[in-house]
């Protein structure tokens, strides 16, 4: 997701690239953290929620959302699909799909192609009318509209139904209908999806993707929609829109039945977000914690700079845990041919120092592989484990003498520089890596850092780094998304693959995974190839990015865990009056 | 006169016009492609393709402009695809005149945005305007009148220790200190009229508008004081003070008079330039106005909403301007335009 | 009056008096000085502005010195000092203060621990060389353009007026903003360093927006010189007009662009800031005022000592220039009574 280290929304400028825009649902770590004094069972109703933030939300339209927060907070707020994940859970437990509008999970057959679920009574829009199969059918119908609908996820849609992305072009120019028509059908309230093929972690995409949420096709505008929120959850937003730069507010929807779901606590009578501030005031405003902050959240942590402030009453305030984001460093495979020198990099890689220079402990956790610890089939990765935090010089020195290249071994390494933080954190890369008999050229770019790393053919840089997060709790999201030179590796571009990495046999074991009709025989083969790409240093796993969340004092049962990306779980969250 | 105001009408529409092809034509420059901006994460190529024909930037940039200005004077419609029209009208976004295009990131017309943030900028032009006038204008006089004086030095002094430091110094000074380390004030937010009234409204311009009037006090002290001390030293002055007039009297009568038309030109062209948003004032405490959106759509390469903006501020300077000249002529009977 | 559009917010802005050389021959009839030498004279007299060319002419030597002192390991610009900061507290600076030493007398970075005295002095000169590169800039394009819109007249003048209308019309920073993300891209094509693209795309977007303001005031000079009796005279005893102007009337132009360059210096320095706090300026670990500050702001309550040292850095800056420029107008303009 390379939505690395952008520590105000305006450096975001020059990064033209899409990357920036990109993050991820799903996945997490293992341990949610509950706070505040309320039990699950007996929080106080009633009271508003404050939420302030940074990035603005690009998109309210289910089947454009891309970025987790906004995927989950639609999920808990407004926007029920056939499946979700549970509220206030912990650990493995909070990922694992559960009934939502649907009656049950679903059911597979055809090894994985073909899914059914049935839909339940009951489950109203905000108008009165009721959720059904065919509001079902058409939202997932909207992720063929390409051409209206940008943005959002639709490539997995699109991908296990690549003949019918072919013919039919969504329900707006409606060409090929009859094709979409076979493939996606309703029975009463029977839904079925007939994909080309398998997909074992179905339940697990659509409970932490919203690409299948329900559409009601006589709201749909296309476009203009993209901040209408038309809702079936427990809350409805007033005036029916998120406005851009500003936010929203939500307010009970007196048409939603809890009974028909029982995972939604819905305690608030209301949320409130605010976007568009900075870390730094929204840091204040919760240490302060007056007026109406003391009702706040936040989904963005506390800068270091603050660090020092966070003592007393408002540590009691503070959370502290692995967010679902992995930052790693790779090789340019265009320059770096020689595994015994990669070897030596990664034995040389000081990544302790790294992670004291963002702050240090608060501020991020050592990475044992690029897969976050939280997915499902997550492995540690066997080429690193003997890697000490702070590296090893003299192992790392022994492996490029054997390499038999000249000494001082020049490379130039590139990363997204400009700020104090992203210079000191490469510095103690440097000096780790000078140790070991490199002669490390730091190149920070700023404006054109993606255009640099992104060219296929460019030679100027040795070693660089990346960031991401699955899109959902599969390894799939993440491994063949970040090293599959067949979806990367696109003429002007590397896509993700910014090492230019292309292997054969990786590429192989990738197919085996995705072509597997259960969840752990893929995972089998995914932990294979994280090895495999270990052992290739194809990456060097860096450190996982901690969240270091502030929330008012007002706040009851306060929970982040991995079913919400490990942001707060407004879908338990209460106010204490 | 009447002949004056058109030419000066037509002439300022005709340099709207021309900017916005100047703007278009920077931006169409860029090697940087706003459609990989919308695509997403997992952009292919057919979805690029996708994405830039929706944003039209697939057409060259004369047809562009040459659309843009269309929609200026008779309205437009978006997407601009007669198939999607055909067979799903109610994706089409209509935008009547005077259209500024649409904006495929907030995704409705140009105009809407505009409508939406401008009263958020016009509070905090006008709030600040207000505080700078009487107390940069009061200060003024009263340094003019103690020339020389230690509090003639201490207004002009204070006053130019504001000017040098840059807003956003200024602006976070105040938002944090006075905000939240000591909470004297409180956390300002916008909320408009309609939604908590006058108050919450005065409430939460208090420290942006403050921010914005410091900076701006400066001169105008300064050029109170100068035209004050100027038109003491004229002629017609020295006159009623020869015809015994009291001190009183001639400050408000001949001096205020003669020194405020200027001073009114001044603070209208200044008005005219912060209607269009305040950008870094917005920006620091997190006002939605034209300022903050217009960084947003820069940041965001959302090129239909920057120009816009662009084109609205533009319109703001040179309608005071034109304001200013006419009333200039109207106030000042020696000023005659042909 | 409506001749200049102020961009106040950025910090200091132009003033907008015009200038007023008209006396200068009929005292040098009766006193028989030059006009340069009465405005030595009369500034010597002028403390405030004696002490104003005092720190000026510091902060100039200094920002000349700083790269010298760079080299010779003097400053320690880039030095991280991790043993000076604490990790387990994020990276605050250790000791009082901000870690203010003998070693780092105005403290260290927090995060970095690199000595923020040697940063912003080098920092100094980054801002100045940006500054005066776009001030220079400003003043040859303006007074090129101001001598031949004033001496040729007719369509000349009128399509440089009009074109000085609309460059004043447009939005600075956000024009500096929205511009930035291509041009530093199609710089950086040519320009081996993102930053010195950043520093050429800044020096001249300031220095394109900033010159009519300078043309507008060569025009009014010529125009109000080319009907006096010097010029009249060289022309009656046959001196061609490349003659005039570069004889008789560049001598006379250099005061008012000496003041209002004076004036627009200090205005430049707060653009370079406003523009790294709005993300778009020269990034670190090149140091400049802007880059230092809008780091700095972030710290106003936790470490504020290293929140107050650049921005007194920079209003020394600003401060220095603006009165140093007021001084020099009084000086050459002896109408201005102030």
């Amino acid at each position: 997701m390379s939505s690395r280290k952008r520590t105000t929304a305006l450096a975001a400028l020059g990064v033209a690239s899409v990357l920036g825009v990109s993050a991820c649902g799903g996945g997490g770590t293992t341990g949610g953290t509950t706070s505040g004094s309320n039990a699950a069972g007996g929080a106080q109703k009633g009271g508003t929620i404050y939420m302030l933030t940074k990035r603005p939300a690009e998109h309210m339209d289910p089947q454009r959302t891309y970025i987790g927060r906004d995927i989950f907070n639609q999920q808990r707020l407004v926007y029920r699909g056939l499946l979700q994940f549970p509220a206030g859970k912990s650990g493995a437990d909070a990922i694992v799909p559960i009934p939502d509008v649907a009656t049950d999970t679903g059911k597979s057959e055809d090894g994985g192609k073909k899914w059914t679920f049935t839909i339940k009574d009951g489950v109203k829009w905000e108008d009165g009318k009721p959720t059904t199969c065919e509001d079902f059918k058409y939202g997932f119908s909207r992720n063929f509209a390409t051409d209206v609908l940008t943005g959002g996820p639709s490539i997995y849609p699109l991908n296990f139904m690549p003949s019918v992305a072919k013919a039919y072009k969504g329900p707006y120019l409606k060409t090929g209908q009859d094709v979409y028509d076979k493939a996606v059908t309703c029975n009463g309230n029977v839904l079925t999806f007939n994909f080309e093929k398998p997909w074992a972690d179905f339940p697990m995409a659509i409970a932490g993707l919203n690409f299948a949420a329900p559409f009601r096709q006589d709201k749909d505008q296309g476009d203009k929609n993209n901040f209408v929120i038309f809702s079936n959850g427990p809350y409805k937003a007033e005036g029916g829109k998120w406005t851009k730069g500003t936010g929203a507010t939500f307010v009970r929807n007196d048409q939603y039945d809890p009974k028909t779901d029982g995972n939604r606590q819905a305690n608030p009578d209301k949320f409130v977000f605010t976007e568009g501030l900075t870390n730094e005031i929204i840091t204040q405003r919760l240490i302060a914690d007056g007026g109406n902050d003391k009702y706040a959240i936040t989904d963005r942590s506390i800068p270091p700079a603050f660090y020092n402030q966070i003592t007393g009453d408002v540590a009691k305030r503070a959370t502290n845990v692995p967010s679902p984001y992995t930052f790693y460093i790779l090789p340019n495979f265009n320059k770096m041919k020689n595994l015994k020198v990669r070897q030596a990099l990664a034995m040389s890689t000081d990544r302790a120092g790294y992670i004291n220079a963002l702050g240090g402990a608060k501020a991020a956790t050592l990475a044992k592989s690029l897969v976050a610890p939280d997915l499902p089939g997550y492995k540690e990765n066997p080429a690193f484990s003997s890697m000490p935090p702070s590296g090893d010089p003299v192992a790392a020195k022994k492996l490029l003498q054997e390499a038999g290249v000249a000494m001082p071994y020049p490379i130039t390494y590139t990363y997204q520089g400009g700020t104090p933080t992203s210079d000191n954190a490469a510095a103690a890369l440097k000096s780790g890596w000078d140790k070991a008999g490199f002669s490390v050229k730091l190149a920070p770019l700023t404006d054109t850092y993606y255009d640099v790393i992104q060219n296929p053919s460019n030679n100027s840089f040795d070693v660089t780094e990346g960031g991401w997060g699955a899109d959902y709790p599969s390894i799939f999201t993440v491994l063949p998304a970040l090293f599959d030179s067949r979806i990367n590796l696109t003429g002007k571009s590397n896509g993700q693959d910014y090492g230019n990495y292309k292997n054969p046999d990786a590429e192989k074991i990738m197919d085996e995974a995705a072509a597997a009709p259960t969840a752990d025989a893929a995972n089998a083969k995914w932990q294979e190839l994280d090895a495999f790409l270990g052992k290739d240093v194809a990456y060097i796993p860096n450190y996982i990015q901690n969240f270091y969340f502030l929330h008012g004092s007002g706040v009851g049962n306060y929970n982040q865990n991995p079913a919400v990306s490990q942001f707060p779980d407004l879908g338990v969250i209460s106010v204490n009056k | 006169m009447f002949a004056y105001i058109v030419r000066r009408v037509a002439a300022g529409m005709v340099m709207i016009l021309a900017m916005s092809l100047v703007t278009m034509l920077l931006f169409f420059a860029s090697p940087a492609d706003p459609a990989r901006y919308t695509c997403g994460k997992n952009c292919t190529p057919q979805l690029l393709e996708q994405n830039r024909k929706a944003l039209g930037y697939d057409q060259p940039v004369l047809s562009y402009w040459v659309d843009f200005t269309k929609g200026i004077f008779v309205g437009s419609e978006f997407p601009k695809d007669p198939a999607l029209k055909k067979s799903a009208p109610e994706t089409i976004a209509d935008c009547p005149a005077p259209c500024l295009g649409y904006s495929p990131q907030s995704s409705r017309p140009v105009r809407d945005i505009i409508v939406e943030k401008l009263p958020v900028s016009a509070s905090l032009a006008i709030a600040a305007f207000i505080m700078w006038m009487i107390a940069g204008v009061g200060l003024g006089i009263v340094a003019a009148l103690r020339k020389g004086s230690i509090v003639d030095r201490a207004i002009v002094g204070s006053a130019l220790v504001f000017y040098a430091f840059p807003t956003f110094f200024i602006g976070l000074g105040l938002y944090v200190f006075l905000a939240l380390k000591w909470g004297i004030v409180p956390v300002p937010a916008y909320t408009s009229i309609a939604d908590g009234g006058v108050g919450l409204w005065l409430q939460g311009l208090f420290l942006p508008a403050l921010t914005l009037a410091l900076v701006y006090i400066a001169g105008y002290i300064r050029l109170t004081r100068a035209f004050v001390l100027e038109v003491k030293g004229e002629d017609y002055l020295r006159t009623a003070q020869a015809k015994g007039l009291t001190s009183g009297r001639i400050l408000f009568k001949h001096t205020l008079r003669g020194a405020l038309t200027p001073i009114a030109t001044v603070a209208g062209l200044d008005l005219g330039g912060l209607l269009g948003g305040t950008i870094i004032t917005e920006q620091v405490f997190n006002y939605d106005g034209l300022g903050r959106t217009a960084v947003m759509a820069a940041t965001t390469y959302d090129l239909p909403v920057t120009v816009g903006i662009v084109l609205v501020a533009a319109t703001f300077v040179i309608t005071a301007n034109i304001v200013v000249d006419v009333l200039y002529a109207v106030i000042d009977p020696r000023v005659k335009y042909s | 009056m409506s001749e200049i559009h102020r961009d106040v917010e950025f910090g200091a802005g132009t003033t907008d008096e015009t200038f007023d050389l008209e006396q200068e021959p009929e005292t040098k009839k009766i006193e028989g000085r030059t006009p340069w030498q009465l405005a030595r004279a009369r500034l010597r007299r002028d403390r405030l502005s004696m002490i104003a060319l005092t720190v000026a002419t510091i902060v100039v030597v200094m920002a000349i010195l700083a790269p010298i002192l760079d080299l010779l390991g003097v400053l320690k610009p880039n030095d991280f000092n991790p043993e000076l900061i604490d990790p387990a507290l994020g990276g605050y600076p250790r000791g009082a203060f901000g870690g203010m030493s003998w070693t780092h007398p105005l403290g260290v970075e927090p995060g970095t621990g690199r000595d923020t005295l040697s940063r912003v002095v080098l920092g100094l000169t980054f801002s100045l060389i940006v500054a005066i590169s776009a001030t220079l800039i400003a003043v040859v394009v303006g007074t090129v353009l101001g001598l031949i819109s004033g001496f040729l007249g007719h369509w000349a003048d009128w399509s440089i007026s009009r074109l000085a209308d609309m460059v004043l019309a447009f939005p600075v920073t956000l024009m500096l903003l929205a511009l930035s993300g291509m041009f530093i891209d199609i710089i950086g094509k040519v320009v081996p360093n993102d930053n010195v693209a950043t520093g050429i795309y800044i020096v001249f977007v300031l220095g394109f927006f900033g010159w009519p303001t300078f043309a507008r005031i060569i025009r009014g000079q010529v125009l109000s010189m080319r009907e006096r009796e010097f010029i009249e005279a060289a022309r009656s005893l046959g001196a061609s007009n490349r003659r005039i102007y570069f004889k008789e009337l560049l001598p006379n132009l250099w005061a008012p662009i000496l003041v209002y360059g004076t004036l627009v210096l200090p205005a430049y320095v707060s653009a370079e800031a406003a523009l790294s706090f709005l993300g778009v300026g020269i990034k670190p670990p090149t140091p400049t005022l802007g880059n230092i500050l809008a780091n700095s702001v972030n710290y106003a309550s936790s470490v504020p000592i290293f929140f107050l040292v650049p921005g007194l850095a920079i209003a020394t800056v600003v401060l220095s220039f603006n009165l140093l420029g007021d001084g020099l107008r009084d000086a050459l303009d002896p109408k201005a009574d102030r």
